[in-house]
C-alpha cells in the first residue's frame, strides 16, 4: 500500500491538467508535446497566422463543422432506417417524434450546407493569398496540399450529395435522378458508373443502401484521412503561408539566420525547416506560445461556429416533402443549391454542330466542371509568380489570375442564384415578384 | 550527407553468382508478388460483388391490358413512364423519359391546334411535351424543338400478346416514328 499521506488533491488535479493551463513558458512548450489533443500544434505560432484577418479561420471552421456532422450523424444512424419502405417514415419520426430529433436533423443538415460553403470559401481564401505556393522553407510541398484540399472539396460535395437522397422524399429522389443522369452522360464509362452507383438501372433499394454506406462510412473515412494528411502537410510546410512572408522579409532585412541542428520528432533529418531558423522562431515580437494563444482562439472560433449553427437551426426548418414518387416529377425539380450552377449549365449548354447534337449533360455536367477541377488542381504549377507573393492577399503580381478566378467564382455564384430563386415550372425564368402559373401536379 | 544502410545486402550484392537474381532477391519477388496478387484479387472480388447479377426491377417488357381499355388519344402509364396513343384501331407508344436527364415529361394540351413543321412536313398538333426539370420541349410526336434535350423522345415497340390479346409494351426497344400497331 503506497503512502497516500501528504498528497494534496489540488496537486493531483494539477498533475492531471497542467498541459491545459501551463504556468511557465517551459510548461507551455512541454504541453503541446505531452498532450495528445494538442500534439499537432507547434510550440510557437506567428502572430500573423493567428490573426482572423489573414485566414478567417475557414479551414478550422470546416473541420469543426465536420466534427459536428460526425457527432450528429452517428446519433442519426441509430434512428434512421435505410430501406425504401421505412426511410421516409423514420426521417419523419426523427423530425416529429424523437426528442430533439428535429434539432439533430436540423443541425446535421445546416452543418452540411455550411461546410460546403466554408470549404469553398477556404479554397477562395487560399487562392487569393497564393497560399498554395512554396515560400522560404526547405522541404515544402504546398502544391500537393492544395491538391489534397481540392479532393477534400470534392469529397465534401459528394458527402452532401449522398446525404441528400436519404430522406427519400420527392426533393431527394429527383435531385438524385438528375445528378446520376449527369454522371451517365460521361463518355464510355458514364452508364457503367451510374449502374454501379445505383446498383441497378433505377433509383431503388440498392441505390438507397449504396448512398447510405457511402455517406456514413466510405466518404467520412476518406475525408478523415485526407484531413489528417492536410494538417500534417500544413505542419511540414511550416504553418500558414503568411509565415513565409515573415521569413522572407526577415532574410531581406537581416543577416542570414543561424543554422542549427534540429532534432524533430521524426528523428534526425536533413535540410532546414522554417522552424529551424532560430533567429526568427525565437523572436518574441513575431511569435507566441501555441498554448494558450492558439487554443484560446480555437475555442473562440468553436464557440462562434456553434452559436451561428445553433441559432440557424432554431430558425430554419429542414424541409421534408412528400415521399419519393418515381412517377411524378415535381415541377420545377431542382438539384441541391451547390449543384444548381451545374443544373443551369446543363440546361443551357446543349449544342448542335452540323447536325450532331451534344447533350448539355456532357458539356455542362461533365466537361465544364471537369476542366474547372483539373485547372484548380494544376494551378500551383501554372502560377509562375515568385515566392514573394506567397501568403499575400491580392498580390499585385497575381492581379490577372485573381481577377479571372474571382470572375469564375462570381459566374458560379450567379448561376446558383438564378437556379435557386429565378427558375419556375418547366425551368422558365421568373422574377421573384412574378407569380408562378398554377400547374396540375398529375397528368 | 552520409546515409546509414538499413538492410545488410547479401554477400556478393543483389546479383547471384551467375549474374542472375540472387536467392534472396528471388524470394523477395515471390513474397511481394503473392502479396500483391492476393490484395488485387481480393479487391477485384470486393468490387465485383457490388455489380449486381440479378436486378429486382420491373421487367422492361410488360402487358398494359386489353387494347380496348385505352380511350382515343393519349393514356399515361405512370408506373412505366410511357404514353400509349390510340387512333381508332392503331396504337403507338412514346416514352415519357426526357432524353436530357431522365425526368418525366408532362403532356401539355394546347388550347388551340398549332401547325408545326417536323422534318419538312406540316403537321397540326393538339398537344406537346414539356420537361419540368430543365425546360425541354417536344412536339406531339416526340421531336425535340426547344431546351437542352439532345434527341427526340423514344418510341417503343407495341405488340399484341399471343396469350390473351393484351397490348404489350417493350421499354427496352426503340422503333421509328412511323411505327403503328394495328389491332
Amino acid at each position: 500500500m503506497p503512502n497516500l499521506k501528504g498528497i494534496k488533491p489540488r496537486e493531483v488535479w494539477r498533475q492531471l491538467t497542467w498541459t491545459w493551463k501551463p504556468a511557465s513558458e517551459r510548461e507551455a512548450g512541454d504541453s503541446v508535446v505531452r498532450n495528445l489533443l494538442l500534439h499537432w500544434f507547434p510550440a510557437k505560432v506567428s502572430l500573423g497566422s493567428l490573426s482572423f484577418r489573414y485566414s478567417f479561420w475557414l479551414g478550422t471552421i470546416s473541420a469543426l463543422l465536420f466534427l459536428v456532422l460526425c457527432l450528429t450523424g452517428v446519433v442519426l444512424m441509430f434512428l434512421y432506417v435505410p430501406s425504401v419502405e421505412r426511410a421516409y417514415q423514420s426521417v419523419k419520426d426523427i423530425e416529429f417524434v424523437v426528442s430533439f430529433g428535429w434539432f439533430l436533423r436540423g443541425l446535421h443538415r445546416l452543418a452540411a450546407h455550411l461546410m460546403v460553403a466554408a470549404v469553398f470559401l477556404h479554397m477562395v481564401r487560399v487562392f487569393l493569398t497564393a497560399a498554395y505556393k512554396n515560400g522560404a522553407g526547405a522541404g515544402q510541398n504546398r502544391p500537393l496540399n492544395w491538391i489534397v484540399g481540392v479532393v477534400l472539396l470534392l469529397a465534401t460535395l459528394l458527402l452532401s450529395f449522398t446525404g441528400y437522397l436519404l430522406p427519400w422524399d420527392q426533393l431527394a429522389f429527383w435531385a438524385i435522378t438528375v445528378g446520376t443522369n449527369i454522371a451517365s452522360a460521361a463518355p464510355l464509362v458514364g452508364q457503367k458508373i451510374r449502374f454501379l452507383l445505383l446498383g441497378g438501372n433505377e433509383i431503388e433499394q440498392s441505390a438507397l443502401l449504396r448512398f447510405y454506406v457511402l455517406h456514413c462510412f466510405f466518404l467520412p473515412a476518406l475525408v478523415l484521412f485526407l484531413f489528417a494528411w492536410h494538417m500534417w502537410r500544413v505542419r511540414k510546410d511550416g504553418g500558414l503561408a503568411c509565415v513565409d512572408q515573415l521569413a522572407l522579409g526577415h532574410k531581406a532585412e537581416k543577416t542570414p539566420p543561424v543554422r542549427t541542428k534540429t532534432y524533430s520528432l521524426l528523428g534526425l533529418t536533413k535540410g532546414r525547416t522554417v522552424h529551424v531558423e532560430t533567429a526568427l522562431a525565437d523572436e518574441d515580437k513575431y511569435t507566441v506560445h501555441a498554448m494558450p494563444h492558439l487554443t484560446r482562439r480555437l475555442l473562440l472560433v468553436t464557440l462562434a461556429t456553434l452559436v451561428v449553427l445553433f441559432a440557424l437551426t432554431m430558425v430554419v426548418t429542414a424541409p421534408l416533402e412528400e415521399p419519393a414518387n418515381p412517377r411524378v416529377t415535381p415541377n420545377p425539380a431542382k438539384a441541391p443549391w451547390y449543384f444548381l450552377w451545374l443544373q443551369e449549365l446543363v440546361t443551357i449548354s446543349t449544342i448542335n454542330i452540323g447536325g450532331l447534337t451534344i447533350n448539355g449533360a456532357l458539356i455542362g455536367g461533365i466537361i465544364v466542371p471537369g476542366v474547372l477541377v483539373v485547372l484548380l488542381a494544376i494551378w500551383p504549377y501554372v502560377d509562375n509568380t515568385g515566392a514573394a507573393t506567397t501568403g499575400v492577399w491580392f498580390a499585385a503580381a497575381r492581379r490577372k489570375q485573381n481577377i479571372v478566378f474571382l470572375v469564375v467564382v462570381a459566374v458560379v455564384l450567379a448561376l446558383m442564384v438564378v437556379g435557386t430563386f429565378l427558375r419556375g415550372p418547366y425551368w422558365d425564368f421568373y422574377w421573384p415578384w412574378e407569380q408562378w402559373p398554377q400547374i396540375p401536379k398529375h397528368f | 550527407m552520409k546515409s546509414t544502410r538499413l538492410l545488410r545486402k547479401p554477400e556478393g550484392g543483389e546479383k547471384g553468382a551467375a549474374g542472375g537474381v540472387s536467392r534472396r532477391g528471388w524470394l523477395d519477388r515471390i513474397g511481394l508478388g503473392s502479396l500483391a496478387a492476393s490484395v488485387v484479387g481480393t479487391a477485384y472480388a470486393l468490387v465485383r460483388s457490388l455489380v449486381p447479377n440479378v436486378l429486382y426491377e420491373q421487367p422492361l417488357r410488360f402487358k398494359a391490358g386489353p387494347p380496348d381499355r385505352f380511350p382515343e388519344g393519349a393514356t399515361f402509364l405512370e408506373e412505366q413512364r410511357v404514353f400509349i396513343f390510340r387512333q381508332q384501331n392503331t396504337y403507338h407508344a412514346i416514352s415519357a423519359v426526357c432524353t436530357h436527364l431522365g425526368c418525366t415529361v408532362k403532356m401539355v394540351s394546347l388550347s388551340q391546334p398549332k401547325t408545326v413543321t417536323i422534318g419538312g412536313r406540316q403537321v397540326q398538333e393538339r398537344h406537346e411535351f414539356q420537361c419540368p426539370c430543365h425546360g425541354s420541349k417536344y412536339h406531339g410526336d416526340g421531336t425535340n424543338y426547344a431546351g437542352p434535350a439532345p434527341q427526340p423522345l423514344t418510341w417503343h415497340r407495341l405488340e399484341v400478346s399471343p396469350e390473351d390479346g393484351s397490348l404489350m409494351v417493350d421499354l427496352g426497344s426503340s422503333v421509328n416514328r412511323d411505327f403503328r400497331l394495328t389491332v
